[in-house]
C-alpha cells in the first residue's frame, strides 16, 4: 500500500519543516502579532480573593475614563462555558472562586489606558472561607465551592458526591484485590504527590473577538490547539448557531495543552458584545498566564501493590486525589485516563482503582502534556523502583517480567495490538549502560542511573476531517483543523498529501485552521493527530488524485487505470510521462482556472481493535504509546542540587513520519521533565501564587540541557506507516521523572516521593539517612 | 500583557544637572542607569516613580581604568557585561569579572550597570560581595559636592543605602590587590546557569603569608536585609594556619553569624546549610589562587 | 510628553515622537510593526524580545525607546540580506531547531552577536549565551546542534 505508485516517498525522510522559513524571517504571525482596524485593547480585572461574594461593583469612573470604551461585569454577561461542565462564567457572576477569577474587563484605545481604568473599578467583596488542600477540601464541613453544582449543564456522566467538593468520583475495579494481596509475598504501600504545573507557553494567551451588532456573529482570532472545539464551546455557552461564530486560527506560540478552552477569548468575547463592532484584543499578562489560564492537575496517590518474591505483581490498590481547582475544564477527563493507567505497561491481574476530583479555590486547572500520565508514571515507576529494591531484583528485569507483551489484553479485555514496551525497555536500558555502575567524579559528587517506563493510550474514537484542492497551476492546499502548535503538524500533513496526490512537497501548502473553511477536528490533543489527520489526510489525497487520473484518462482518452501521478507527472504504464498536472488541468480548465477538491473523514469508531467487555469500549485506545526514560544525574551531596548529564529515551512510535519531527518531540519533552521534576512548582500563601512570574516560576534553560539520546522503536517496515503510526507528543513527557528519581536513588540511596525534586528535600533525605546509620 | 505608566523623563548631560533633578523631586524621581531592575520594579508597580533621570548620556560615568598604584576605576553606569569582559578587570581584580559573569543572563548583563546593582540594594546582589571583599570606595556627586564613602557603608537596609536625595553613585576604586591574593565569588540559584536570583552568593579573599592568612575577608548576599561581611568566620581563619578544617570551621561560623530569612525561592535553614558550603568552597578557591602566586 | 527620538533600524532610520514609558519592544512592536520582536513577559526573563541594540544582544522589554536614540537596532526582520537567508537562520532550519518558533528570532539574534564576537564558540558558551532565552518546546539540543554547524561553516 504505503508503495503505491505515485508515492514519492516523503513520509518517513528526514525533511525540513515547512513553517520554518516563515518562523526563522520573523514573518510568522501570531496571535499577539495581529492587528485589526479599528482594534481596541481590553484588560482584566481579577479578584484578590479566593472566595468571596461580590456584594457590589461600581464601573463609572472606569467607563469615564480616558480612551476606555466599554467596561463589563459578570451582570453584563452573564454566560458560562466549560466543554465538559458548565461551570465557568466568563466574568464572574456574584462570587469569585479563586485568585485571579476575572471579575471586569475594560476596552480601550490603547492598552495601557485599559489597564489604567481597572485601577478605577471599585469592587466590594465580602470574603467567604477558602479551601486549597483538595484532601481537605473533601472532608465534611469544608466550605462548599459550587453550591449550586447539580444544576450546571453537564456533557459528562454525573458522578459527583451530593454536598461535597467532589466533582467527579470515579472506581474501576478488576478481579479480585484482596485475594490478589493474599497471594503476594511483599505488600508495598507508598504515597506520592506531583505538583501542579504552568504550560508556560512562550507565548501567552491572547485572543482578538469582534462582535456585528446587525448580523450577530462572533469572529475570534484565537492560537488554540482545538479551534472546532472552542467554536462549539463558545457556541453552546452562548446559545448560538455555530455559523454564527467563527475561529481563525494563526501560529500558535506553544500550547502543551494549555491552549485548549476559552481564556483570552472569553474577555475578547465579553467585552466584543459592547463595542460596536470594534475588535478587541486581549493579551494576557505572563502573571495571568501563569496564574489565571489553568495548570496541570496537582494528585495524592496512594499505591498499595501486591508482589510474589520473584517480582510478579498480584494486584494494586490506588487511590488518588486530584485537585481540580475553582472550575472545571478538562479535568475529569485528565482524572480518569489518569487512573486508568497508574498501573503502569504492566500486566497487574487485579486492581481497585479509585480516583477523585475535587473542587478547590485555586487556579483551574486541566490537560498538560501527557494529560494525567505524568502523575501516575510518576508514582508507578518510583514504586517499582522500591519494589524492585527490596526484592533484590534489578529494574531492567523486574520491568521486563511484567510489561505487556503482544495480545495482551488492557483492563477493560481491549486485546492491544503493535506493543513493543519491552524493546523500549531494553534500548533504553541498554542506550545508559544501565548494567554498569556510573563513576561518581568525588565523594561528594555522585552520579547514578535510573529508568521509567509508561503507556498512554489516546482519546478513542475520535474523528477528524479534511478537504484538499488542487488548482489549475497543480498547487495543493490541504483544508484541515489540526492547528500549527509547533510540533510539526504542517509538515506532517504535507508529507502525506504529497505522497498521497503524487506532488512534490514543495507544491503542498497547509494553511492555518479557520473554523469556517477549514472542517471538523477533535483538535491537537492526545498525541492523536498524526494518526488521526494523517489518516484522514490521505483519504482527501486519495480522493483528488482518483478525480485527477478520471480527468486525464478523459483527456488522454486513455483508461484511468493505466495512469498514475508522480512528483506532478501524469505517467502512463508502458507509455512514460505523458503530462504536467499544471497542463492537464490547464486543459481541463480552457487556461482560465478552476480547482478539483478530495475530502477525508477519518473516526476509528467500529474498529474491531476497540473491542472490549461491556460497557468499558470508552476506555479502548485505537493505539498505545510505550516509552521508556533511562537517565544518569549527578548529585551534590552537600547542596543537594542535581543535575541531569544523560537521557536515552525509547519510543515505540510505529513509525517516524518525520524523523525530526521526532526528535523535537522526544528532545523537548525530556527538557519539559527536566524543567518539571527539578524546577517548577507553585508558592502559594493564602490562595495566592507569590511566583508569578518566570524570574521565580523556573524553567529549565540551555544550561540544563543533558545529552539527549532519541531511540525510535518501529513496526516492521513492510506495514504501511499511516496504520502503524502512534503519537509522540505526549509519552516523552512522564516518563522523564521517575527516571531521575530512580536515578537519584542509585547515586546517594534516598527516595524523594513528592514532585519537584528539590535540592532542599534532597539534602534533607540525605541527612534523615546520615542519621539512621549513626543510630 | 503590563505597561509602564506614564513618568517624567530627563536626560542630563552632566552630574551636576543630574542630581539637581533628582533633589527637586524628592525622592520622586528615580535615576536610570541599565534598567534592567528598575524598569521591572516599575512594571510590577512595586514603585511609581514620577521621573526617571536617565544618566546614560554623562560620558564621565563610563569605562573601567587601572590606576597606577595597581588599583583601578570603574565608572557607575559601566555595564555588567563590559566589567566581565574587560582584560582590565581580569588582570587586576579578576573575582569582580566572575561575579559579574553569573548575574542575570547574558543580554541582560549587556544593560545592568554596577553603580545599578550597588545603587538597587538588594539584599541578594551578585556584585556587593566582591566589592566587599576587595574593599571598594564608592565616589558620590551630590548638592553637598563630591563624597566617597567605604562600601561596606552603603547599605541601609533592603533596598535602601546612605546616600541622599540626589546624590549619585559615580564611581567605584578599588585597592590594588596585594601578591599572594586571591579571591572568589561563588553563588548558588535555583538553575544550572548562573543567571538566577542568587538564593546564597559569597565571596572569599584571602592573603597569604607562610602558610598563614594575613588577611581573609568573607562576604556574603541573600543572608540578611543587606550584604554583609561575615567577621567572626574571617577571625577564625586568621585564628591559626589555613587548613581544610579551619576552613570548614569558618564556613560554620559564616552560617551561624548569617540571618536569611525563608520565602519562597527557598527556607532559611536551606540557606544557612549553602552559606556552609560556599563559604568553604570560596575560601578553597581563593586559596587555591592565592597559592598560584598571583593575585587571581 | 512625547520625545522626539530617531532610532537605526536594520539598516533604515525612524524618527519619531514617543512618550518616554514607549519601550524599545513596543516602540518595534507597535509604532514599525516589526512583530518578528516577541514579547514574552516584559519583564526581561523569557528572552523573547531580544534584538541587538548596537551589535550586543539585549532584552528590548526593559530599554526605554528614548534610551534606544541615536542606536542601532537590529531585529529579525534585518538579517537576511537582499532575499537571502542569514547562514544562522539557514542553519536552524537545516538542523531542526524550530518548533513553535516563538522563542526563534531571539534565539537567531543571540546566535548571531555571539558568532560575530566568536565564530568558533565552546558548546558551555554556546549553552551560556543562549541561556536567557526560553524555549518550552525543548528545541535546545537542536538550537545547539544549529550554533555548532554555523561555526563549522565558517572555520572552513
Amino acid at each position: 500500500m504505503m508503495s503505491q505508485k505515485g508515492s514519492a516517498g516523503y513520509v518517513g525522510k528526514r525533511v525540513l519543516r515547512v513553517d520554518a522559513p516563515a518562523k526563522v524571517t520573523g514573518n510568522a504571525v501570531y496571535g499577539i502579532d495581529i492587528e485589526l482596524p479599528g482594534m481596541l485593547h481590553g484588560a482584566t480585572l481579577r479578584s484578590p480573593y479566593p472566595h468571596a461574594d461580590i456584594v457590589e461593583i461600581d464601573t463609572s469612573a472606569a467607563l469615564k475614563a480616558p480612551g476606555v470604551r466599554a467596561v463589563v461585569t459578570g451582570k453584563d454577561f452573564p454566560c458560562y462555558f466549560g466543554d465538559m461542565v458548565r461551570d465557568q462564567p466568563f466574568l464572574a457572576v456574584d462570587r469569585v472562586r479563586f485568585v485571579g477569577d476575572p471579575v471586569a474587563a475594560v476596552a480601550a484605545e490603547t492598552e495601557a489606558q485599559a489597564l489604567e481604568a481597572l485601577e478605577k473599578i471599585r469592587v466590594k467583596y465580602r470574603e467567604l472561607p477558602a479551601v486549597f488542600d483538595p484532601r481537605e477540601a473533601m472532608a465534611e464541613g469544608a466550605p462548599l465551592i459550587h453550591p449550586d453544582f447539580e444544576k450546571y449543564t453537564r456533557n459528562i456522566p454525573a458522578s459527583m458526591v451530593p454536598h461535597t467538593n467532589i466533582c467527579v468520583s470515579r472506581k474501576f475495579s478488576l478481579g479480585d484485590v484482596e485475594k490478589g494481596f493474599a497471594e503476594a509475598d511483599e505488600i508495598f504501600e507508598d504515597s506520592f504527590s506531583a505538583q501542579a504545573l504552568s504550560h508556560v507557553t512562550m507565548e501567552p494567551h491572547t485572543a482578538i473577538a469582534q462582535f456585528t451588532p446587525l448580523d450577530g456573529h462572533y469572529t475570534v482570532w484565537s492560537p488554540s490547539d482545538r479551534p472546532q472545539r472552542l467554536h462549539k464551546e463558545l457556541a453552546d455557552a452562548l446559545g448560538l448557531a455555530h455559523t454564527r461564530i467563527r475561529f481563525i486560527v494563526p501560529y500558535v506560540g506553544g500550547s502543551y495543552g494549555g491552549k485548549n478552552t476559552l481564556r483570552a477569548e472569553a474577555i475578547a468575547v465579553a467585552l466584543a458584545r459592547f463595542t460596536h463592532g470594534r475588535p478587541v484584543k486581549v493579551v494576557f499578562s505572563r502573571a495571568e498566564a501563569l496564574t489565571a489560564t489553568q495548570t496541570r492537575l496537582a494528585a495524592f496517590m496512594k499505591l498499595t501493590t501486591g508482589v510474589r518474591k520473584d517480582g510478579t505483581f498480584t494486584a494494586r490498590r490506588a487511590e488518588i486525589v486530584w485537585d481540580n481547582g475553582a472550575y472545571i475544564s478538562n479535568a475529569p477527563g485528565v482524572a480518569n485516563r489518569g487512573v486508568l493507567t497508574i498501573l503502569g505497561p504492566y500486566r497487574i491481574p487485579n486492581l481497585d482503582l479509585v480516583s477523585r476530583l475535587v473542587y478547590t479555590n485555586k487556579e483551574t486547572t486541566g490537560s498538560y502534556r501527557g494529560f494525567g500520565t505524568t502523575q501516575v508514571t510518576w508514582a508507578c515507576e518510583v514504586q517499582m523502583d522500591i519494589i524492585a529494591a527490596k526484592l533484590g531484583i534489578d529494574p531492567l528485569t523486574i520491568r521486563l517480567k511484567n510489561a505487556y507483551v503482544e495480545g495482551d489484553a488492557y483492563i477493560n479485555g481491549q486485546i492491544m495490538r503493535d506493543v513493543r514496551v519491552k524493546e523500549t525497555i531494553e534500548k533504553a536500558g541498554r542506550e545508559i549502560k544501565l548494567e554498569k555502575d556510573s563513576t561518581s567524579p568525588s565523594p561528594t559528587r555522585r552520579r547514578g542511573k535510573g529508568i521509567a517506563t509508561m503507556l498512554k493510550s489516546t482519546a478513542t474514537p475520535t474523528d477528524s476531517f479534511c478537504a484538499i484542492k488542487v488548482d489549475m497551476d497543480g498547487g495543493v492546499t490541504v483544508f484541515s483543523s489540526s492547528s500549527e502548535i509547533g510540533a510539526g503538524e504542517q509538515t506532517m500533513m504535507a508529507q502525506i498529501a504529497a505522497d498521497a496526490v503524487g506532488v512534490p512537497l514543495s507544491a503542498v501548502s497547509v494553511p492555518n485552521p479557520d473554523t469556517a473553511i477549514t472542517p471538523y477536528d477533535h483538535g491537537v490533543s492526545s498525541s492523536r493527530t498524526t494518526y488521526h489527520m494523517g489518516n484522514c489526510v490521505q483519504q482527501a489525497g486519495r480522493d483528488v488524485r482518483k478525480r485527477l487520473l478520471g480527468i486525464a484518462a478523459e483527456v488522454l482518452a486513455t483508461d484511468p487505470e493505466r495512469l498514475s501521478l508522480f512528483e506532478g507527472n501524469i505517467i502512463e504504464t508502458g507509455v512514460g510521462q505523458r503530462m504536467t498536472l499544471k497542463e492537464l488541468l490547464s486543459k481541463k480548465f480552457n487556461n482560465k482556472s478552476g480547482a478539483i477538491f478530495g475530502e477525508g473523514h477519518f473516526t476509528p469508531a467500529g474498529n474491531p481493535v476497540l473491542e472490549a467487555r461491556e460497557g468499558l469500549k470508552g476506555i479502548s485506545s485505537i493505539f498505545w504509546m510505550f516509552a521508556t526514560h533511562a537517565a544518569e544525574v549527578e548529585v551534590d551531596t552537600e547542596t543537594g542540587v542535581v543535575k541531569v548529564l544523560n537521557v536515552a529515551a525509547a519510543h515505540d512510535i510505529g513509525r517516524a513520519i518525520n524523523p525530526v519531527g521526532c526528535e523535537q518531540q522526544i528532545e523537548g519533552s525530556v527538557i519539559l521533565g527536566i524543567s518539571n521534576t527539578l524546577f517548577e512548582e507553585f508558592k502559594m500563601e493564602n490562595g495566592r501564587i507569590l511566583n508569578d512570574s518566570l524570574s521565580d516560576y523556573k524553567l529549565a534553560t540551555m544550561e540544563d540541557l543533558p545529552k539527549i539520546v532519541s531511540i525510535f522503536v518501529e513496526a516492521e517496515p513492510d506495514r504501511e506507516a499511516l496504520a502503524v503510526v502512534k503519537g509522540i507528543g505526549e509519552p516523552a513527557a512522564a516518563a522523564t521523572a521517575p527516571a531521575i528519581a530512580n536515578a537519584i536513588y542509585n547515586a546517594v540511596g534516598v527516595r524523594i516521593k513528592d514532585l519537584p525534586i528539590t535540592p532542599d528535600k534532597v539534602l534533607a533525605a540525605l541527612r534523615e539517612k546520615d542519621n539512621q546509620k549513626g543510630r | 500583557m503590563i505597561r509602564l505608566k506614564a513618568f517624567s523623563y530627563f536626560e542630563p548631560a552632566s552630574l551636576k544637572e543630574a542630581s539637581e533633578i533628582l533633589t527637586q523631586h524628592k525622592g520622586e524621581a528615580y535615576p536610570l542607569a541599565g534598567g534592567t531592575d528598575l524598569l521591572v520594579r516599575m512594571k510590577r508597580e512595586a514603585i511609581r516613580p514620577a521621573a526617571l533621570v536617565n544618566l546614560k548620556r554623562i560620558r564621565e560615568l563610563n569605562g573601567i581604568q587601572s590606576e597606577k598604584d595597581g588599583g583601578m576605576r570603574i565608572g557607575a553606569l559601566t555595564t555588567i557585561a563590559d566589567i566581565e569582559n574587560s582584560t582590565v578587570v581580569h588582570t587586576s581584580h579578576p573575582v569582580l569579572a566572575q561575579a559579574a559573569g553569573v548575574l542575570g543572563a547574558q543580554p541582560l548583563r549587556n544593560l545592568a550597570t554596577i553603580g545599578g546593582n550597588i545603587g538597587r540594594a538588594s539584599p541578594a546582589s551578585d556584585m556587593a560581595p566582591s566589592l566587599m571583599v576587595l574593599q571598594a570606595r564608592v565616589a558620590t556627586e551630590g548638592a553637598s559636592g563630591p563624597g566617597e564613602r567605604e562600601i561596606d557603608k552603603v547599605f541601609a537596609g533592603p533596598g535602601s543605602t546612605t546616600l541622599s536625595d540626589g546624590e549619585i553613585m559615580t564611581a567605584f576604586y578599588f585597592p590594588a590587590m596585594a601578591p599572594a591574593t586571591g579571591a572568589a565569588y561563588l553563588k548558588m540559584g535555583r538553575r544550572s546557569g548562573g543567571g538566577d536570583c542568587a538564593l546564597v552568593g559569597v565571596a572569599a579573599l584571602l592573603t597569604l603569608g607562610s602558610g598563614e592568612a594575613r588577611a581573609v575577608r568573607i562576604a556574603m548576599s541573600s543572608v540578611g536585609p543587606t550584604p554583609r561581611r561575615a567577621n567572626k568566620a574571617e577571625a577564625v581563619i586568621l585564628s591559626g594556619t589555613i587548613t581544610e578544617e579551619r576552613m570548614r570551621d569558618a564556613a560554620r561560623v559564616a552560617a551561624e553569624e548569617a540571618a536569611p530569612i525563608t520565602d519562597m525561592r527557598c527556607s532559611a535553614s536551606y540557606r544557612k546549610e549553602i552559606i556552609k558550603v560556599l563559604t568553604f568552597r570560596a575560601l578553597q578557591e581563593a586559596n587555591q589562587k592565592a597559592q598560584g602566586g598571583q593575585a587571581t | 510628553m512625547k520625545i522626539s527620538i530617531d532610532i537605526h533600524v536594520n539598516g533604515e532610520q525612524y524618527p519619531a515622537e514617543v512618550e518616554p514609558r514607549t519601550t524599545l519592544l513596543e516602540f518595534l512592536r507597535g509604532t514599525l510593526h516589526l512583530t518578528g520582536t516577541k514579547e514574552g513577559c516584559g519583564l526581561g526573563d523569557c528572552g523573547t524580545c531580544i534584538v541587538l541594540l548596537d551589535g550586543k544582544p539585549v532584552n528590548s522589554c526593559l530599554v526605554l525607546a528614548v534610551d534606544a536614540n541615536g542606536r542601532r537596532v537590529t531585529t529579525i526582520e534585518g538579517l537576511a540580506e537582499d532575499g537571502k537567508l542569514h547562514p544562522v537562520q539557514q542553519s536552524f532550519i537545516d538542523n531542526g531547531a524550530v518548533q513553535c518558533g516563538f522563542c526563534t528570532p531571539a534565539m537567531i539574534l543571540t546566535t548571531k552577536a555571539l558568532l560575530d564576537k566568536n565564530p568558533d564558540p565552546a558548546e558551555g558558551e554556546i549553552k551560556q549565551a543562549l541561556g536567557g532565552i526560553l524555549c518550552r518546546c525543548g528545541s535546545y539540543q537542536k538550537i545547539l546542534n544549529s550554533v555548532q554547524a554555523v561555526g563549522k561553516g565558517e572555520r572552513k
